[in-house]
């Protein structure tokens, strides 16, 4: 049968006044229309709009277009939205071609003419590109409904809970000898005073017993391959004492939850505060001990008449870590009221940069500690206390000097015991599970989520995800929140059977495939694996995300980046280089 | 060098009522709705943060709490009900215990008992010594002129003896006020000049009480009712101080009433009678009006005593005028036992603002133009009063 002639429909948006203020949107439509194989060529206020979209089908249909560009936004806002239209229409999703006449265009010229002229180009390159456009199908694949949770901490338990109640098998890898993580440290939590054992035993127990989870304790993942829903890790038991035990156990999962937590900083890292020298400035972990077991004391064995807490110790400065740690300003309210209930005489001075109250309840802690008559005195980010030895004649054990911002006062306060705020950080070892995740770290070391507002628990990697304190500092609800939203983003997708892969992912072409293995190193999502039986390299198209560093880097020219054509590309090119004219029409009043 | 903080100090200044100083956290609301807080005297947040951090060399040699009138304005509208007002009338109670060198004004401050105690004592002991000296020179069925009960010439001279004891402790308390803001807390020098340019300021302050004028009226009325009330008492206490000191044995004198004279007694007496009334009615019927919310033990015994005088003043005057000669000399010993701890005690309680506070408000006249004229000497910046 002989082809027929494609017919392409050509619309160029006005985006309100956004695009039409500069470019001669009706020029623009006008030159589109005498370009070969051009069938019609229309201007509209708002293509994205649900009239616009209407029309591009109700075209489509009508004239039997089977190729549309649209010239507006960037793809990346709208890309979908035209190809929901194209589907509408009965059109393959592919054969749209989007010319990025805003962004590129009308936001960033003045002149009308060059910027109408450029508009005209990229429409013809848009023109001749989607002519050379394929009908792709896009694949599904079967999801397993097991799960990896990794850290076995209040976002672990929480998350691997919710999963496993869900009837979904959760193998919960936990490098320490007991579930807990830090939380298991601290005696009473803020602002509600609830007991952290109370709030930790429950879940431990039903993560123990419960039929659908596998604990994994002194244990780390060591590799994980594959791509989402079907993903193989390798657990190893740490120090595992049989022969059994020493072989790294391998299951299949379909997702990842990442919930490995914080570590405190190192307070020996500031050198003013004597932290490791003077005996009576301790951690607010140690202080943590010392409430659990029911005494507050210093060294010497004595009751503290003079305490001090340090907030921001680590954190928010230049020199350690410019984050805040969310959490220690309301633990250090917590610690004044529980040091001045145990002991009345006691005076608590708190010694803070800003009083970081932010969540619920909080503020309402901060008024009750001020009615505990807890003295809060303010300090410079850049000009920290500096702790040191009291003399023989002063009744307290030290003196911490620093300049008072709210009374201007450069002062000194007696203490006998100091608590020093300390902030969290990322783990040592956090790189390492990001490796072998393939996600990435901020530069405090720190996950990053794909999408810091609208994705905070997803990352770059499908199926990978991250909850609690891993990703920032955060307190137990926040904690809880996260692990259980990680939680329901796997349910969905587990319930749903299969996933949804785009169809435009790198494709290897084995006759050419030297197996040269460039293209192995070069891939940043790992997504390309070597069959070591036929020598040739393959892509993993669920983990492709089509960026096309390996079809620019293969020698032999074997990889082809689907929906991204060299003939594409080439002819896309050859269609912007075509001539344009345009002459402005005479100003009408 | 370092200021030493005392978190403890905080429960001194409890005592003398500041029981929400610590509830502040800084936000200086209260300074801005102060008609009276400036650039120079920044309070009452700073002077709620020295209190906190248990500043007290830095409170001492303040003005500061002087230069508040207590309208209550600020503790209207701290959101952390720190109750800014009564932390300025507290320091204020405090400031006269550290003016003043015997100690007492600290006894009576911290312990309700003792000051009853102690005025108990005192109208006892007036009580006895009047009665021995009447009985021993005169005869209680003589008011006045021969062979009086209590004659007039001798009870001049006991009111001055008692009126000078009152001064000499008042202006002992003003010295050591002027020694603490104008020498150990001041930074800069200050022109002695000045002193004579600003004299003006202690009358003027002392008599029309102006600033209290300048405190907001809440819109409520046209006059501000308690400067009104507060003028009322202080002029029905002015007067009636220079009439007994001055005019005790003319106005003694009867039965007939010499109007040139007693006009100003009468005026006096119903100036105080309106003052206590006042008083009583607004910290018994809870009034929108903050400042009568919170009432020192101390307060109360002014004003039980005052009335004790007043209306004891009326009775003994009527009866002296309708002849019951003998229930006019029993009064008037019930009023003089009260009228002596009143006087006495003045110095020592909060009502010993009526001098220090023109004191106050001169010095710190003094102090705010030795500011601006230094201010224009060196860089703006570097200006600070201890
Ligand atoms: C002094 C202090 C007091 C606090 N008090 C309060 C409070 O009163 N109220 C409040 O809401 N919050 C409080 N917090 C915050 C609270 O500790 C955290 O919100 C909470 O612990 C976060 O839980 P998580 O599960 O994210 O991390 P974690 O508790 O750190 O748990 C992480 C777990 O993962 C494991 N793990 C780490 N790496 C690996 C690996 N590679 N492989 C396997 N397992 C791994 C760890 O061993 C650990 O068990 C406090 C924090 C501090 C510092
Ligand atoms: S929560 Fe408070 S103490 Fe902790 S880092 Fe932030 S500001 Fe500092
Ligand atoms: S009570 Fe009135 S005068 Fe006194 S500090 Fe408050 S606002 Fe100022
Ligand atoms: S308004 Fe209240 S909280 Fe604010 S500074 Fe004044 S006393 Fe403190």
């Amino acid at each position: 049968m002989e082809k027929k002639k494609d017919k392409i429909g050509v619309y160029i948006c006005n985006c309100g006044t956004n695009i039409a203020k500069v470019v001669d949107a009706e020029a623009v439509a006008r030159y589109a229309a005498t370009l070969p194989n051009v069938h019609l060529a229309k201007t509209y206020k708002y293509m994205c709009s649900n009239p616009g979209q209407e029309m591009i089908a109700e075209d489509i249909k009508e004239n039997d277009l089977d190729r549309v560009v649209v010239a507006a936004c960037s793809p990346n806002m709208h890309e979908r939205t035209f190809r929901s239209a194209l589907r509408m229409a009965g059109l393959n999703q592919y054969m749209l071609e989007m010319a990025n006449i805003r962004e590129q265009c009308s936001w960033v010229h003045k002149d009308r003419k060059a910027a109408t002229k450029k508009a005209m180009a990229l429409v013809s390159g848009a023109v001749q590109r989607v002519l050379k456009h394929e009908a792709l199908e896009s694949m599904s694949v079967d999801m397993n409904p097991s799960v990896l949770v990794i850290g076995g901490g209040i976002a672990g338990m929480t998350a691997a809970l919710e999963l496993a109640d869900a009837g979904n098998f959760v193998h919960l890898v936990e490098k320490d000898d007991h579930l807990g993580g830090n939380i298991a440290r601290v005696d009473l939590t803020a602002p509600y005073y609830y007991s952290a054992v109370d709030l930790l035993s429950e879940r431990m127990t039903r993560t123990f017993e419960h039929k659908n989870i596998q604990v994994y304790l002194n244990s780390k993942l060591t590799e994980l391959s594959g791509f989402v829903g079907n993903f193989a890790a390798k657990i190893q038991k740490q120090n595992g004492l049989s022969e059994d035990e020493a072989k790294a156990k391998e299951v299949a999962i379909g997702n990842v939850a990442i919930c490995t937590g914080y570590k405190e900083f190192d307070a020996s890292r500031v050198t003013h505060y004597g932290y490791g020298k003077l005996p009576n400035v301790i951690t607010s972990f140690e202080l943590e001990n010392m409430l659990k077991s029911g005494k507050v004391e210093t060294k010497e064995g004595k009751i503290p008449k003079y305490v001090a807490i340090v907030h921001c110790v680590g954190s928010r400065n230049k020199e350690f870590h410019t984050y805040c740690s969310r959490v220690c300003c309301m633990t250090a309210l917590k610690y004044a009221h529980e040091i001045k209930s145990a002991n009345p005489e006691c005076y608590v001075s708190d010694v803070y940069i800003d009083m970081n109250a932010f969540g619920k309840g909080h503020e309402d802690f901060y008024r009750q500690s001020s009615k505990a008559k807890t003295l809060f005195l303010m300090y410079d980010k850049e000009n920290r206390p500096v702790i040191h030895k009291a003399g023989p004649k002063d009744d307290c054990e030290m003196l911490i000097e620093v300049h008072e911002r709210l009374s201007g006062e450069h002062i000194e306060i007696p203490a006998d015991l100091v608590v020093l705020m300390v902030g969290m950080e990322a783990r040592d070892d956090s790189h390492e599970i990001a490796h072998l995740t393939n996600i990435s770290q901020d530069k405090d070391g720190w996950f990053i989520e794909s999408h810091p507002k609208l994705e905070p628990v997803a990352t770059t990697t499908d199926g990978v995800f991250i909850a609690g304190t891993c990703v920032a500092p955060k307190d137990i609800p926040d904690t809880v929140a996260q692990a259980r939203a990680a939680a329901a983003r796997i349910l969905a997708r587990i319930s749903k059977g299969k996933i949804e892969i785009d169809a435009v992912f790198a494709e290897v072409n084995e006759d050419v495939c030297s197996g040269c293995r460039i293209c192995n190193v070069m891939c940043p999502y790992s997504a390309i694996e070597f069959d070591e039986e036929k020598k040739k390299s393959h892509v993993i198209s669920a983990l492709c995300k089509a960026c096309g560093v390996c079809v620019a880097a293969c020698p032999s020219g074997a990889i082809k980046g689907r929906h991204f054509t060299d003939q594409q590309i080439l002819a896309q090119i050859e269609g912007i280089f075509s001539k344009v004219e345009y002459s402005e029409p005479a100003e009408v009043s | 060098m370092a200021i030493r903080v005392n978190p403890g100090y905080i429960e001194v200044l409890d005592k003398f009522g500041a029981e929400d100083v610590q509830m502040c956290y800084q936000c200086g609301d209260c300074s801005t709705v102060c008609a009276h807080a400036d650039d120079i005297f920044k309070f009452p947040r700073k002077s709620m943060r020295q209190l906190q951090m248990g500043l007290e060399e830095k409170l001492e040699t303040s003005l500061e709490p002087w230069l508040c009138y207590y309208c209550g304005q600020c503790s209207e509208q701290c959101p952390r009900e720190a109750d800014p007002g009564e932390t300025m009338m507290s320091l204020r109670r405090w400031l006269i215990s550290r003016y003043d060198i015997t100690g007492i004004a600290n006894q009576f401050f911290n312990s309700r008992t003792r000051e009853i105690l102690t005025v108990l004592l005192i109208a006892v002991l007036t009580g006895i010594y009047l009665t021995f000296y009447g009985i021993s020179g005169g005869s209680i069925h003589v008011y006045d002129g021969e062979g009086a009960f209590l004659p007039s010439s001798f009870i001049h001279t006991f009111d001055l003896t008692v009126g000078g004891i009152m001064f000499l402790f008042l202006w002992l308390g003003a010295l050591r006020m002027w020694y603490f803001s104008m020498v150990k807390g001041m930074s800069i020098p200050v022109p002695w000049w000045l002193y004579f340019k600003k004299l003006y300021e202690i009358p003027f302050q002392f008599i029309t009480q102006k600033r209290y004028a300048e405190c907001e009226n809440n819109g409520n009325s046209k006059l501000y009712m308690p400067w009104l009330v507060h003028f009322g008492l202080a002029s029905g206490y002015s007067i009636m101080i220079i009439l007994i000191m001055v005019f005790v044995e003319p106005l003694q004198a009867g039965p007939e009433i010499v109007w040139p004279l007693h006009i100003f007694g009468y005026l006096a007496t119903i100036g105080l009678l309106i003052g206590c009334i006042y008083f009583v009615r607004q910290r018994i019927v809870k009034t929108k009006h903050v400042q009568y919310k919170k009432t020192h033990s101390t307060d109360w015994m002014f004003v039980i005593l005052l009335i004790i005088i007043t209306v004891s003043g009326i009775v003994q005057h009527i009866l002296h005028r309708t002849g019951y000669l003998e229930a006019a000399n029993i009064t008037y010993v019930i009023h003089l036992m009260a009228v002596v701890p009143w006087l006495l005690r003045m110095p020592f309680s909060k009502w010993s603002h009526l001098i220090y506070r023109p004191m106050a408000m001169y010095f710190a006249e003094i102090q705010r133009e030795a500011v601006v004229r230094q201010q224009k000497l060196v860089d703006p910046l570097s200006i600070t009063i201890k």
